[in-house]
């Protein structure tokens, strides 16, 4: 089967004035149709980095995003456009990626008429559409932003990428800057949504008891490249790598008793200009051998795949 | 008492009509403790903390009653002058919560995080450099002696969160609040600002108000918890009691409405409806129209009533 979404070696460095910052390196990710792949992963790993590439917000340094098995790079302007509309994204802010000046009907209008032709009726009849999907008024069209709640103004970010009717909607930090109540609301909406259009979601929260609950997928991203990826079930029920360990340990539980754990708290976070050599983890891993410090691991295994010395994959690999 | 807020009211003055954001409110916080508020979005966590250091929107936020006390020192009535010497950025600093809006683009994050220390004459010159460089490392910036001189946009979003962090405790404050201060990071750097937070308190012996949405992150921090709903605090108490025995039917809502890892993949439960609009804000509980346990009563405002010590909870199914 054709994945949804394919990253092939996707790499991004940024130039600044004091050297290269290793956004994104070399990371490979299947995304089949209908499933929700989560990225997780530290401030700065590159998780948006990945999004904002997939959106062509940034250009990868090398390596290629497919989609549906056509490399996004050698589009010609009718795929471009194509691709453009079915993919959509939401992005964690509901607060500044709503345009304030302009009307919630216009806003949601926007996208489809960068793309199609349409009559105000028609646009009238999609707006209306898409606002009843995430539960909002019809007559919220004439209103403004400013006149939400954040919780609604997700919503309306939400209305605005269904309008086109994409097939993979990018959401990055989607309801992180929500409250608890509302966030389980969109969530709720989020999922029926993908059954009802059948969509597939590529979601990056920080949220861990979120993404268990959330996701199909999980990749959990380290210093821009992958520890560690496979079904949600199977990578929090026994995670392979120490990350992913210290990840899931660091989890703050709504259990006042619950102590955190401290080796989940350790290490510096290297930097992403300076990157350490062998496994990027190795200065905050517990278990680091000397291989560890001098040549990358690489991900192995299928369909739950860790890029770690440490057995089953040491044991794997050297046979 | 460190902190003691008394019937606190603060009114926003809009177009629309009076906005009662904080509508009677009560809490007082001691040297060294953490009081954790948490709540509905909208429900007036932001202005409390704002309150407190008078930085209300312009123009049409105010003050309009109750008091509050810092180490005795009533501040509702200071003058503006004083205020801005002696209490804001000083002895009162907030970890704002959109770290954008607290950063200057056009600003290095050096400038940035050494302004507060120039302006308290608290260092100068090459002193005020390195106390820069100590203060982000304290935030476990990576490698802050060569970023100082790189500005907002080149960071992350955790990144930029951990920069107004260090903005906020370069001048050892004796009250910290801090605006969701752990939204945007991934669990193992969450658990160093937690960890962080107690650092400071263990050090300086701050008072530290939490103002979150994370239920875990609160139940990891706070000794005692104030539940804001529409204005008002409708439950407080120490922590144990409000995770082991929440009383007011919205701090039920609340924690039922949170994925836990680990937990059997159920549709979330979320909390129907939306808040009430706080310009004309119903006479009875605020919950009400929200409430499964909803009875004739509750259109007239219900009484706070005190469960054990400590903890109480404004709700007719209580009295
Ligand atoms: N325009 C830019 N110029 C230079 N460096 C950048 C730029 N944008 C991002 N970076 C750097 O690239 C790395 C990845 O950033 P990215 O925003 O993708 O992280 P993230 O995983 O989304 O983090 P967060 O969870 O904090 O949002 C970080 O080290 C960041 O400082
Ligand atoms: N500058 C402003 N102009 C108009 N209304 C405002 C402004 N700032 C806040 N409000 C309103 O005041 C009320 C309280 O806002 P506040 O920011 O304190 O909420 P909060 O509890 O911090 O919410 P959140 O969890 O979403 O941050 C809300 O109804 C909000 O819409
Ligand atoms: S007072 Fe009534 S409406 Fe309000 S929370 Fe209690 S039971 Fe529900
Ligand atoms: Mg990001
Ligand atoms: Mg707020």
């Amino acid at each position: 089967m054709t994945a949804m979404l394919e990253l092939a070696d996707l790499t991004k460095h940024y130039r600044t004035k004091h050297g290269v910052v290793r956004a994104v390196e070399s990371v490979s990710l299947r995304v089949e149709p209908r499933t929700t792949m989560a990225l997780v992963g530290e401030s700065g790993c590159g998780k948006t980095t990945i999004a904002k590439m997939i959106l062509q917000l940034e250009q990868p340094t090398s390596g290629a995003i497919r989609f549906e098995g056509q490399d996004i790079a050698t589009m010609d302007r009718a795929a471009l456009r194509a691709y453009r509309r079915q993919v959509m994204a939401v992005f964690q802010d509901p607060y500044s990626s709503l345009n304030p000046r302009l009307r919630v009907g216009t806003i949601i209008a926007e996208p489809v008429l960068a793309h199609e032709r349409k009559s105000r009726a028609e646009l009238a009849k999609i707006v209306a559409e898409v606002l009843d999907v995430v539960g909002m008024p019809a007559n919220a069209a004439r209103l403004y932003p400013h006149e939400f709640s954040g919780g609604q103004r997700q919503r309306i970010a939400i209305a605005r990428a269904l309008a086109l009717r994409p097939r993979l909607m990018v959401l990055d930090e989607p309801v992180s800057a929500l409250d608890v109540s509302i966030r389980a609301q969109i969530l709720n909406l989020l999922a029926d949504i993908q059954t009802e259009f059948g969509l597939t979601y590529l979601i990056i929260s920080h949220d861990l008891a979120l993404v268990e609950h959330f996701s199909s997928d999980v990749a959990v991203v380290y210093l821009g490249s992958l520890s560690e990826a496979g079904p949600t079930e199977q990578v929090f029920a026994t995670p392979q790598h120490p990350y992913t360990q210290a990840l899931l340990a660091a989890v703050p539980l709504p259990d006042p008793d619950h102590v955190l754990s401290e080796a989940a708290a350790m290490g510096e976070i290297a930097s992403a200009m300076n990157p350490p050599p062998g496994c990027r983890f190795h200065p905050r891993c517990p278990h680091a051998m000397d291989i560890c410090r001098t040549t990358p691991p690489v991900l192995t295994g299928a369909p739950h795949a860790a890029a770690c010395y440490l057995p089953p994959h040491a044991l794997r690999d050297a046979c | 008492m460190l902190l003691s807020v008394r019937d606190l009211q603060t009114h926003l003055h809009l177009k629309r009509g009076v906005l009662r954001a904080v509508d009677g409110i009560s809490f007082d916080v001691a040297e060294g403790e953490t009081l954790g508020l948490v709540g509905e979005s909208g429900s007036g966590k932001t202005l409390t903390g704002l309150s407190l250091l008078r930085l209300l929107p312009k123009g049409s936020g105010r003050i309009v009653g109750g008091s509050i006390k810092l180490d005795g020192q009533e501040l509702t009535t200071l003058s503006e002058s004083a205020l801005a010497r002696d209490i804001r950025g000083r002895k009162i600093a907030m970890i704002m919560q959109d770290p954008m809006t607290s950063l200057n683009p056009v600003f290095s994050i050096g400038d940035q995080v050494g302004s507060p220390l120039r302006n308290h004459d608290i260092a100068r010159g090459a002193a005020l450099r390195s106390a820069v460089v100590d203060v982000l490392q304290r935030v476990r910036l990576p490698s802050p002696a060569d970023r100082l001189g790189d500005y907002p946009h080149q960071f992350s979003g955790g990144q930029r969160q951990r920069i107004v962090a260090a903005m906020a405790i370069g001048c050892t404050p004796r009250l910290l609040v801090a605006d969701e201060p752990t939204t945007a990071l991934d669990v193992t750097i969450q658990v160093q600002i937690i960890n962080l937070l107690r650092t400071i308190q263990a050090d300086t012996g701050a008072g530290i108000i939490l103002i979150t949405h994370d239920l875990g992150v609160a139940a990891s921090l706070c000794r005692r918890i104030a539940v804001m709903y529409a204005g008002q605090i409708i439950e407080t108490g120490p922590v144990r009691a409000i995770y082991r025995t929440p009383s007011h039917p919205y701090t039920k809502a609340l924690l039922a409405a949170i994925p836990r890892l680990g937990a059997k993949r159920t549709r979330l439960v979320a909390i129907a409806g939306q808040p009430p609009s706080l310009i004309d804000p119903p006479s009875g509980c605020r919950f009400a129209a929200r409430c499964t346990q909803r009875m004739d009563k509750c259109a007239e405002a219900p009484p706070t009533v005190t469960l054990s010590d400590g903890h109480s909870a404004a709700c007719w199914k209580l009295v």
